[in-house]
């Protein structure tokens, strides 16, 4: 096995994401069980619900590159749904509700970055704790109940349309055009990416690594709340479970998008395409009569293997 | 003499991290609930404390094994849902009881060659398989119910002159992984490799002939089994499999390893550090529960104790 890995072509062909691969595969499998919904409405409304998730992935795509973890997504999902349809601001405007989302993802994400780029904490543990406290005071605040409506225009926003595509999908390509560029045209972007090749000879090059991570969870928190955002949206209603397993879907989508800790072949575009191969393998696994316990398996089948074929690849070369 | 004390107060130059913080917090607590409230310093409470308390310690005690190689295992959760559910399958508890090993046994297996021969991250390995046994105790039991075989209930709810069986299975546990870590060459080993994670030397141990691979595997499936004991142990005491039931477990034993002054980045640690750190835990609930407070916010404020107490632990690594 070892040859046939250190083979230029073979070598070559694994640099490739593996949600292209799997994308195609997805496609072919819906293309033979079920042609007819492949069409620009059926596939808009399908891509269009998976958005959340597709920003979330942005955001772990840039805390991955540093070669920590964002798992507190969920919580600042819920309390975000819980700001603007629990009517505890009554009378609010849009751009208020906006402003209030993006200041609370900024403080949780900086809180986050502070815990982990300064005091040093296990990425994984700081950003869980964190959302299970924000899970767990929502629930307190809503005792355990759904609450109120969601203003009528966030729904109204999310289900135009721009030239017959959705606009949250064009939102979303948008976002991952911008995060694109931030990652591949700004000093950011390259500190980033040598804290994430080697964050010791980063340091002594004169990066300032703890800013930088501290900098990437600022802005995972940001993303987060405009997943947020996006996600009340969709859904329309204050919900106490809303947004809970979009971390893990983050992260598994980011991985399949050849985005492993520190190292970034896969770019932008390869989580990007991750982020819609859980919009189609949904879409397959209900059109195959797959439930809730089947779509947890191959979340995890997903993530192992994205993770065994990237570590394996790592280790050959 | 004062010094030692010191040290040993401080969790300074020593192999098992603070525990001494810890044990006076637990008395703290015990202290203050005796004068609050009436019901706890009887016999009956304690012992039913330290019932409630067994699944967190057992568990917590595999999950020691792991962090003392530096890893991480977050599919306890699902391991002990899985092993109730399936003890819950109906079928003669001389089948089942070795099944539930062999299959905990297993996913350690999984978990441990993910890590070792394909490189993967300790977190991203258990995360996944933490999922896909969590997708399977769903498929075998989607809500709680089933029968458990009647030697598991009579194993744990009997009690012999006025102990509660409970605390005997305890001890047994706690003198299986006291051997392990203490009186046995794998102990060392464990002390060995981890130790030489976390100061940035992974070959260390290996140089010395040690075989971390092998040892690393071994501690992934330790873990996997004490999640199936205390599997077994939650499934006499709900008399059925219940698939939500080692819902956040993975975080509560992490916070009772790390509340016990056991280092996540590996190396350093003990086990009665991380015994007292199950017993704050389950004092806390206690508390909690007697305190009237809602099970939201006590699950928002064990979130809180796990930032803090692994927010002063120093170490040099950034990131996961």
């Amino acid at each position: 096995m070892a040859a046939v890995l250190a083979n230029p072509i073979a070598r070559r062909l694994l640099r490739i994401p593996p949600s292209y691969l799997v994308f195609l595969v997805l496609l072919a499998t819906l293309w033979i069980a079920r042609p007819n919904m492949l069409n620009l409405n059926i596939m808009g409304i399908f891509i269009r619900q998976i958005v959340p998730l597709g920003i979330l992935v942005l955001g772990q795509l840039v805390v991955m590159r540093v070669k920590s973890i964002d798992l507190s997504g969920g919580g600042i999902i819920l309390l975000i749904n819980y700001f603007i349809s629990s009517g505890s601001f009554p009378g609010a405007s849009l751009p208020f509700f906006v402003a209030l989302a993006l200041a609370t993802g900024l403080a949780i994400g900086l809180f986050n970055g502070f815990m982990i780029g300064n005091r040093r904490v296990s990425a994984v543990i700081v950003t869980l704790a964190v959302s299970i406290i924000l899970v767990g005071l929502v629930q307190f605040l809503s005792s355990g109940n759904p609450p109120g409506d969601v203003p009528k225009l966030f729904n109204d926003l999310y289900n135009t349309k721009f030239l017959s595509v959705p606009t949250p999908v064009l939102f979303w390509i948008l976002l991952t055009a911008l995060v694109w560029l931030l990652l591949s045209r700004t000093v950011f972007g390259r500190y980033v990416a040598s804290v994430g090749e080697n964050a010791e000879a980063a340091h002594f090059s004169g990066v300032p690594v703890q800013r930088t991570v501290i900098l990437a969870h600022t802005l995972a928190g940001l993303i987060a709340s405009i997943a947020a955002l996006v996600q009340t949206g969709s859904i329309a209603v204050g919900s106490v479970r809303v947004g809970l397993d979009l971390p893990i879907l983050a992260v598994a989508a980011t991985i399949l998008g050849g985005v492993v800790f520190g190292r970034g072949d896969g770019g932008v575009w390869g989580p990007f395409f991750g982020a819609l191969c859980f919009a189609l393998l949904f879409v397959v696994m209900t059109v195959l009569g797959i439930d809730e316990p089947g779509k947890l398996i191959a979340q995890g089948v997903i993530i192992l293997g994205a993770a065994i074929f990237y570590g394996v690849r790592v280790r050959t070369t | 003499m004062y010094r030692s004390l010191f040290n040993i107060l401080s969790g300074r130059n020593t192999r098992q991290g603070l525990w001494g913080l810890p044990l006076l917090v637990a008395l703290l607590i015990s202290l203050w609930l005796t004068v609050q409230t009436r019901e706890f310093a009887t016999t009956e409470n304690l012992f039913n404390l330290v019932a409630q308390a067994m699944p967190l310690i057992i568990a917590a005690l595999g999950q020691l094994v792991v962090v003392l190689i530096g890893g991480l295992d977050l599919s306890v959760g699902s391991v002990i849902s899985f092993t109730t559910a399936v003890l819950a399958l109906g079928q003669p508890a001389i089948l089942l009881i070795p099944a539930v090993f062999l299959l905990a046994a297993m996913i350690g297996l999984i978990n441990g060659l993910a890590i070792t021969r394909f490189n993967v991250h300790p977190i991203i390995a258990t995360l996944s398989t933490q999922y896909i046994v969590l997708g399977i105790t769903r498929i075998l039991r989607p809500v709680s119910g089933g029968a458990v075989p009647g030697i598991v209930i009579d194993a744990v709810s009997g009690s012999l002159l006025g102990i509660p069986y409970p605390v005997f299975w305890g001890a047994v546990v706690i003198l299986a992984a006291w051997k392990l870590l203490y009186g046995s060459r794998y102990g060392l080993h464990l002390f060995a490799i981890g130790g030489g994670i976390a100061s940035g030397a992974e070959s260390a141990a290996r140089n010395f002939g040690v075989s971390d691979r092998r040892n690393i595997i071994l501690a992934y499936v330790v873990c996997s089994c004490f999640a199936a004991v205390a599997g077994v142990f939650l499934a006499g005491r709900i008399v059925s499999g219940d698939p939500n039931v080692g819902l956040l477990f993975e975080l509560d034993t992490v916070t009772a390893v790390a509340l016990g002054g056991t280092q996540l980045s590996g190396g350093i640690g003990s086990l009665h550090g991380t015994v007292i750190g199950s017993l704050v835990m389950a004092l806390l609930a206690n508390g909690m529960n007697l305190a009237n407070i809602s099970p939201f916010v006590q699950t928002a404020i064990k979130g809180g104790i796990l930032l803090a107490v692994v927010g002063l632990q120093s170490r040099k690594k950034m990131g996961l």
